[in-house]
């Protein structure tokens, strides 16, 4: 049995199936959904597991995310922490970069160090950028950082000298020393997380990894002995921010690396879709209570970024963490965005959310201001009988007192604020949706929207409409969709190191050094760990390349081995039509590589879902009834509703129409047709 | 069709995300650190008759460059515009006008070949020529020292670039490879707005965008109306000395009257110094930009800039003053009085906006100007940087550490690392300091010492460092801060302190050693409470000498 857990920060979701022993094929795929349990996170896990009624002794594989380190960064719940530094630079971490992106704030206030000052130390070492060591440490100069360090009760410690990702020598005597002397502390270098260039990315990095360790080794532990102690004989996998599995020893040696493994395997689940589907072009889309996250998918090929912050917002600089993570474009439009009106007379939803607590005015636990899920009620598009899956039934006498007052302002009805805040919303979603597509130079009309999360389907048609997608696909279970996704997933490191070369012919062969050099690093780390070991290896490599000259750079794909002269020239070019693609031009520059990418891949078995029976029902059999729906500009129709567990393979029908499932409402608008795949995924063909 | 208001309001938006959408595109593809790390640029839109639109930049002190210089263009060319048409120009005097190394590019945004915008940028270039590497100095006379002159001309006709007039750009500056990259960043992100207006214009059509842009000029106005309603009404006053000219010794008084009224925000300068014989001379555009800033800072800093927004100030202020400098005045160290005039208006109102407004802060960009050859590759490298430093007290809270001026926005440091590989020196700290300052209840943040070791015999140095002989204010009872300074120290340890510096000669093995300023304090030190106290002392902020002299000691 196949199973994967992860956990939320409302629900803990669970996904699995067995697999055919003679067929090979998927069977009886079942899915849980219990309670997150705060701060005991495991227990959650468990309660899922019981909850499925599955024996753990019966499993061959088990996958799991979990938001222990997003949650200690948010929360500050985590270690308490200490920084040594190169000396000179121990401020750097409170310097930052200076910046103030709410530029005409002159109140501002910048985000406080992870660290204060007090434990942030120096010791005398050196390095340069052409990584030679200046000054070697003296590990003895130690002793007194750690003696006070212990006095102040520090239980983590974060490294970071100057130019260790070129010269991690001093970095590794010191951490070694520090092990040694003092076994217990959580102790991370800067380069065993990041090995880019940028000092105070790379100081923070380090530091929010120590502070994060001790958790997440503990939760990772504790989690281990459960599933021992219920019978697991395997090792278990850890969902990472790159898409990707990985040990539960690789976790627990760099825990930031789980930062975002919610939204990456939601991703991934879609990249997979793809692949099954043969859809090579995807957008995804996760519409949750809080807020709205895509990322673009090409050839079942997510992007990654090191550019990660945590806390960023268009006031506030954030805190830097340069791991691996797929690019995820994130607005704070979801289905508890709160609408309003400012004092200029603009209508607005969002960023504000009215949460679970006390949630959309129609929940009736005290929010007073209505919210996207409140419009969407209000024209008929949620069923006020299947409202949160017909556990409650909603307060509409409530959401008339919510809109009143934006009814009187605007001057017109409760039906044309709502629709109105529905197509603000819409707006909002779709310059997120264009930030992954045309801001890069990929047109939507060539892709499709794979639209998951508790609001997916009910925005997804319109937001297709409005950006001319073809196509909007609304997978089986979407509401657990990110635990599924896991399941497709492989075992994944990514190992990326600043080294700029210029690409020119004589640096070939110092290229490929490099390259191989790293892919011989990326398989070492594989050896001998638990549940890497039978798996089949295979590595891929990126650069970062730029103009000379230029600072930011642009990921180019290059082959796998042998990079030679005819290598060079083909990433020259694809570099050149990267550029061009991304920023409508190029220049005739000599190119270099600034970052060197290779990626690390271990084959897990992964197995299509089962295909539904088909019974020869009918779209009429599905039915369950006739709603008066409104559609804004598409106009105001009885609506049929369906019911999505009485659909199978084969059947199509037309918008205008609902079809409802316990979580979900998908919006199908006129001139749309539905048609249901072997799988029971939701094709909605815009066109046709 | 009347467009319904919901639309209105998604066209609104839509305008306003150009100005974000251009600024990433320029950020993403300049070659030179000035604008890819300082973001020392400015992006937006205009509508056909140079009303901002929108805006999205880097620095605060090019609110007013976007706009003005929209104005020339339609007043040089009139009928003259064409589809395919880039203009570019850096006349300091006029609109858009800051100094020679801000080049501002603008392209006309035709819809059924009808003019309906214009995208604009305006960009720091590393190098325009002139006397010293960087093109700022401290000492020029005149602006012929400056660099290169370039009225508002045409360096794309209908789609053809015209390979002449670059070619006269490119022959009078030090580093052409950066710049002309960076020129074509800047056509990039006007193409990146005009292809999104089009598109704009498409799906809505005419009527309905034009009637956006009116309602959201008139939604700015009557957001900054409502935060003028609650400021306090009547008229206040600041002067202020500015440290020197950079030639002569002679401090500047400079003064501002402030009439607060229902619906008018009146600056006026008249007093002020007249315009001097060194460069730091501000132009009556960027007096514009300084008086918008603060008037931002003061009403609603988050709402998106437009013309709307700024319909509510009036500025008087006599011709040919330091505020209001004119041909052939040097102006290439402007900002230095331009966040004067910013700097007098928010002493004028902190007592009256505490929580807007805190004590003096820097006020100096503290640029610096490092020119010589890489000690690796021999290449000869120009760095320019501004260098973050320490903002003032407040009510209620202790000042910023280590930020950039209020001149400076979404500026970033140049990163250590990069500095070492790409210029060739050595850093040898980077680190706040405890030099004497900011006292109070609430106390200055910190300023930061910033160490380069040459390791080379032929770099120069320019710094202009302001408020060297004026610390930032400390009110309500708060000591002034510390002064920036740059100082050099010798391999052989001789020691020289400057305010303002002009290629001076380093050699291996000395330091150059910036430091900030620590911003005023806020409040009676004395009552600054205990707790306090022996937190800075365990974080080194202040030193138990410090405490017992100004703070009345730790108690018991």
């Amino acid at each position: 049995m196949r199973v994967a857990t992860d956990v939320g920060g409302t629900f803990t979701d669970l996904v699995c199936y067995d697999v055919d022993k003679q067929s090979g094929r998927v069977v009886g795929l079942r899915t849980a959904k219990t309670d997150t349990t705060y701060p005991q996170f495991d227990e959650g896990v468990m309660n899922a597991i019981a909850k499925a009624g599955l024996d753990p002794a019966a499993f061959d594989f088990f996958a799991h995310g979990t938001t222990v380190v997003i949650n200690a960064l948010l929360s500050r719940k985590g270690a308490k922490t200490g920084l040594i530094t190169t000396k000179g630079f121990r401020d750097v971490l409170e310097i930052a970069r200076g910046n103030r992106p709410d530029l005409f704030n002159l109140a501002f206030k910048k985000p406080e160090p992870f660290v204060p000052r007090y434990l942030r130390r120096e010791v005398d070492e050196r390095s340069t950028y052409l990584g030679e060591v200046l000054t070697v440490l003296d590990p003895a100069t130690l002793d007194p950082i750690l003696a006070d360090f212990r006095a102040e009760g520090v239980e983590a410690i974060a490294l970071c000298f100057l130019h260790a990702y070129v010269s991690p020598a001093n970095e590794i005597a010191a951490r070694d020393y520090i092990r040694a002397a003092w076994p217990n502390v959580s102790v991370i270098a800067s380069h065993e997380i990041s090995r880019e260039w940028r000092e105070y990315e790379r100081t923070s990095t380090a530091v929010l990894t120590a502070y994060v360790h001790p958790a997440a080794k503990r939760y990772l532990r504790t989690l281990q002995t459960s599933l021992d102690a219920a019978g697991y004989g395997h090792a278990p996998y850890i969902m990472q921010s790159n898409g990707g599995i990985d040990t539960v020893e690789g976790a627990i040696r760099n825990p930031i690396a789980m930062v975002e493994s919610g939204p990456a395997s939601g991703v991934l689940g879609a990249a997979a879709l793809g692949t099954l589907l043969g859809e090579d072009k995807i957008i995804a889309l996760d519409i949750g209570g809080t807020t709205a996250k895509c990322s673009l998918i090409e050839n079942a090929q997510t992007r990654i970024t090191t550019e990660y912050r945590i806390e960023w917002s268009r006031t506030n600089p954030g805190y830097p963490i340069r791991t691996p993570v797929i690019e995820i474009v994130e607005i704070g439009n979801g289905g508890g965005s709160i609408a309003g009106i400012d004092a200029g007379g603009r209508l607005y939803v969002g960023p504000e959310s009215a949460g679970a607590s006390p949630g959309p005015a129609a929940y009736g636990r005290g929010g007073t201001r209505p919210t996207t899920t409140d419009a969407n009620l209000v024209t008929g598009r949620i069923n006020p009988a299947n409202f949160l899956g017909g556990e409650i039934t909603p307060d509409l006498d409530n959401v008339h007192r919510a809109f009143a007052p934006l009814v009187d302002r605007l001057d017109g009805d409760i039906g044309s604020v709502a629709r109105g805040i529905i197509r603000i919303a819409n707006a909002n979603m779709v310059n997120a949706l264009k930030l992954v597509s045309l801001n890069k130079g990929h047109d939507p009309r060539d892709f499709t929207l794979v639209a998951y999360g508790g609001g997916g389907a009910m925005h997804a048609v319109m937001l297709a409409e409005e950006l001319q997608m073809p196509k909007v696909i609304i997978p089986v279970n979407s509401s657990v969709f990110s635990a599924w996704g896991m399941l497709m997933t492989d075992l994944r490191r990514d190992f990326v190191r600043t080294q700029v070369v210029l690409l020119a012919g004589e640096n070939a062969a110092r290229i490929e050094e490099i390259f191989a050099a790293m892919e011989g690093t990326a398989r070492a780390s594989f050896a001998d760990e638990a549940g890497s070991g039978d798996l089949a290896l295979r590595v891929q490599r990126y650069a970062d390349m730029r103009y000379l000259g230029q600072e930011h750079s642009v990921k180019v794909e290059l082959p796998d081995g042998g990079f030679d002269a005819a290598v060079l020239a083909a990433a020259i070019e694809r570099f050149h039509v990267t550029h061009e693609r991304e920023y409508t031009f190029r220049l005739q520059l000599p190119v270099e590589i600034v970052n060197f990418h290779v990626v690390a891949l271990g084959d897990v078995p992964k197995h299509d879902p089962e295909k539904l029976p088909v019974t020869g029902r009918t779209p009429d059999d599905a039915m369950s009834g006739l709603r008066t729906v409104d559609f804004d500009e598409h106009g105001v129709h009885e609506a049929r509703i369906y019911d999505r567990d009485r659909l199978e393979p084969g059947m199509r029908f037309a918008g205008p129409c609902i079809v409802e499932e316990a979580a979900a409402t998908l919006v199908v608008t006129p001139g749309r047709t539905v048609a249901v795949d072997d799988y029971g995924n939701l094709h909605v063909h815009m066109n046709a | 069709m009347k467009t319904d208001p919901y639309t209105l309001e998604i066209i609104k938006n839509a305008l306003v995300a150009i100005g974000d959408e251009m600024f990433q595109t320029m950020a993403r593809t300049s070659m030179s650190p000035i604008i890819y790390e300082a973001l020392d640029f400015s992006v937006g839109i205009t509508d056909a008759r140079g009303e901002l639109i929108a805006q999205g930049q880097g620095t605060t002190v090019l609110l007013a460059m976007i706009d003005s210089f929209v104005h020339d263009i339609l007043e040089k060319f009139g009928n003259a515009i064409r589809p395919g048409d880039v203009f570019i120009g850096n006349d300091p005097y006029r609109g858009g006008g800051t100094h020679l190394s801000d080049f501002g590019l603008a392209t006309p945004i035709f819809h059924d070949d009808t003019l309906v915008a214009f995208a604009v940028n305006k960009a720091h270039w590393l190098d325009v020529g002139g006397a010293v590497p960087g093109s700022f100095s401290t000492n020029a006379t005149e602006i012929f020292q400056e660099g290169i002159q370039m009225p508002i001309c045409k360096i794309i006709d209908q789609g053809v670039l015209r390979q002449d007039i670059l070619d006269i750009i490119i022959a009078n500056i030090r580093v052409p490879q950066e710049s002309v990259g960076d020129m074509w960043a800047g056509v990039a992100a006007n193409g990146v707005a005009e292809r999104r207006v089009r598109e704009l214009f498409d799906k809505y059509g005419h009527e309905a965008v034009l009637t956006a842009k009116e309602e959201l000029l008139d939604y700015g106005e009557a957001m900054v109306k409502h935060e003028l309603a609650g400021l306090p009404k009547g008229e206040f006053f600041a002067e202020d000395l500015i440290d020197d000219d950079g030639l002569g010794d002679t401090p500047l008084k400079v003064m501002v009257k402030i009439t607060i009224t229902d619906d008018k925000f009146v600056a006026d300068f008249t007093g002020s110094a007249p315009q001097t014989m060194g460069p730091i001379n501000n132009s009556r555009t960027g007096l514009t930009s300084a008086v918008r800033l603060i008037f931002k800072a003061i009403t609603n800093p988050q709402v998106p800039a437009n013309s709307g927004s700024f319909r509510p100030i009036e500025i008087v202020c006599p011709d040919r003053t330091v505020f209001t400098a004119e041909r052939p005045a040097p102006v290439s160290t402007y900002w230095e009085t331009l966040m004067y005039a910013v700097d007098l208006i928010w002493r004028a109102l902190a007592p009256h906006v505490p929580e807007r407004l805190g004590a003096g802060h820097m006020l100096s960009v503290c640029s610096v100007v490092f020119a010589g050859s890489h000690a690796d590759t021999g290449k000869s490298t120009i760095l320019v940087q501004p260098l973050v430093g320490g903002w003032g007290g407040g009510d209620g809270r202790d000042g910023q550490s280590g930020q950039f001026a209020a001149a400076d926005g979404e500026t970033y440091n140049v990163p250590i690392e990069i500095t070492e590989a790409r210029y060739g020196v050595l850093v040898d700290q980077y680190a706040f300091h405890t030099e004497d300052g900011g006292h109070g209840e609430h106390r200055g943040g910190k300023g930061v010492v910033l160490d380069y070791r040459m390791r080379t015999d032929d770099f120069a140095v320019t710094g202009s460092f302001g408020r060297f002989k004026y610390p930032a204010w400390g009110m309500a009872g708060g000591s002034d801060g510390s002064p920036n300074h740059l100082d050099i120290i010798r391999a052989d340890g001789s020691h020289e302190v400057h305010g303002k510096v002009t290629g001076a000669k380093v050699a291996k093995g000395d330091v150059v050693r910036m430091i900030t300023a620590t911003g005023g304090g806020w409040g009676d030190p004395k009552r600054r409470c205990k707790a306090a106290l022996r937190e800075d002392l365990r974080n080194g902020f202040l030193t138990a000498e410090q405490i017992e002299r100004h703070y009345g000691g730790l108690g018991d």
